[in-house]
């Protein structure tokens, strides 16, 4: 998709949100080898930045720095399809018009539907977001240990943000310390979605 | 020292030109910068509150105490007058600075490890939410995987797809 739409002045920054950083990231670079910028988010600042739940969210943004359309979940795959069943190819097709059309694409939001879509932070998540961050310094300093007392505290405080428990749960034995998985988790959704859903709207 | 101890040694010293002041390390982290600091828990009856002294506020916050507030560089923060106690105390020529109640005046997001005498101190929520207002996408800089930095912000005249994934 990118070698298709690099030449439209079109670029990808794709950011790993990894604690591990390289050490748990580097395997997946290298083994895409991909031609977009790929960088390495030790301490989720992305996810802090921009308030994300979940990976993959994408933020589409313009030749000004502005945002066109806000977070959301961005399978541009369907390499885990079976487990999200959203379609890749309806996302890249609104990327590339987007790409060809700009602002006077269907799928490039007015400045009103950005504002309604972009809510000010829940101060729970602001909370949330500071004890995540404390569990990631403790972790950073050897104190596993720790860090959980603040990684479940954040969970708590925003039960939406699967970063916060897949990343936590990835750094220890999740069983024994949370005493779940993300399997587990998914299958008590019952189906629901594990993001919030994707609002495309119909092509024109 | 046990606390009553330490209050009656202090009736009795009220004219010591040195006071033995009980205070203990902490590591602060402000806006992801860590500091370690001198802390000073016991000054408020907030017995959370963190107290450190200005210089180690100017070290770790980047903050300093001005006659029109607490202040760095075109920010300023000017402190409720009559509450003045509760931001700052001077001790055997020390002055104290409560960096949980700025936070709070802020409204700044605190989360701490008493354990660990560390505390994390979360942006400012207009700093936070700025951009839902502006629309203006945030700035970051991170490294690739060869450690060479990349700021959106060099992006500026292509359009972006950001796009965060995980290797978890």
């Amino acid at each position: 998709m990118y070698s298709e739409l690099k030449s439209q002045n079109f670029e990808i920054i794709s950011v790993a949100q990894d604690t591990g950083g390289v050490k748990d990231a580097g395997q997946w670079i290298e083994a895409a080898k991909p031609e977009y910028t790929v960088l390495i988010d030790t301490q989720h600042l992305v996810t802090r930045l921009y308030d994300m739940v979940n990976v993959p969210t994408a933020v589409w943004i313009n030749e000004q720095g502005r945002i066109v359309r806000p977070n959301e979940v961005a399978y541009v795959d369907n390499r885990f399809k079976p487990l999200h069943r959203l379609e890749a190819e309806e996302y890249l097709a609104a990327l590339r018009d987007w790409v060809a059309k700009g602002e006077k694409s269907t799928f490039a939001l007015s400045e009103s539907e950005l504002k309604q879509r972009l809510a000010p932070q829940n101060p729970d998540w602001a909370l949330a977001a500071a004890e995540f961050g404390l569990a990631e310094y403790l972790y950073r300093q050897g104190q596993s240990a720790a860090s959980i007392k603040h990684y479940k505290e954040a969970q708590r405080l925003n039960p939406e943000n699967w970063n916060y428990k897949r990343q936590a749960w990835a750094l220890t034995d999740a069983e024994r310390e949370y005493g779940t998985n993300f399997t587990k988790e998914v299958q008590k959704l019952n189906g629901k979605p594990y993001y919030a859903p994707r609002r495309l709207p119909d092509k024109k | 020292m046990k606390n009553w101890m330490y209050a009656l040694l202090r009736g009795l010293c009220l004219v010591c030109s040195v006071q033995a002041v009980e205070t203990k390390r902490a590591v602060v982290i402000y806006e992801d910068k860590a500091s370690e600091v001198q802390a000073y828990t016991s000054l408020s009856t907030k017995p959370d509150d963190l107290w450190i002294t200005l210089a180690d506020l100017k070290r770790a916050t980047g903050f300093v105490n001005k006659p029109q507030g607490v202040c760095r560089a075109e920010l300023c923060f000017p402190l409720p007058k009559k509450r003045r106690t509760e931001f700052l105390q001077t001790q055997s020529k020390t002055t104290w600075f409560n960096l949980t109640e700025f936070a709070r005046l802020l409204k700044q997001p605190v989360a701490r490890d008493d354990e660990r005498a560390a505390w994390y101190f979360g942006p400012r929520p207009e700093v936070q939410n700025s951009f839902t207002k502006s629309l203006a996408a945030p700035n970051f800089t991170l490294p690739d995987m060869n450690g060479k930095q990349h700021s959106l912000r060099q992006f500026r005249g292509k359009k972006v797809l950001l796009l965060t994934w995980a290797s978890w």
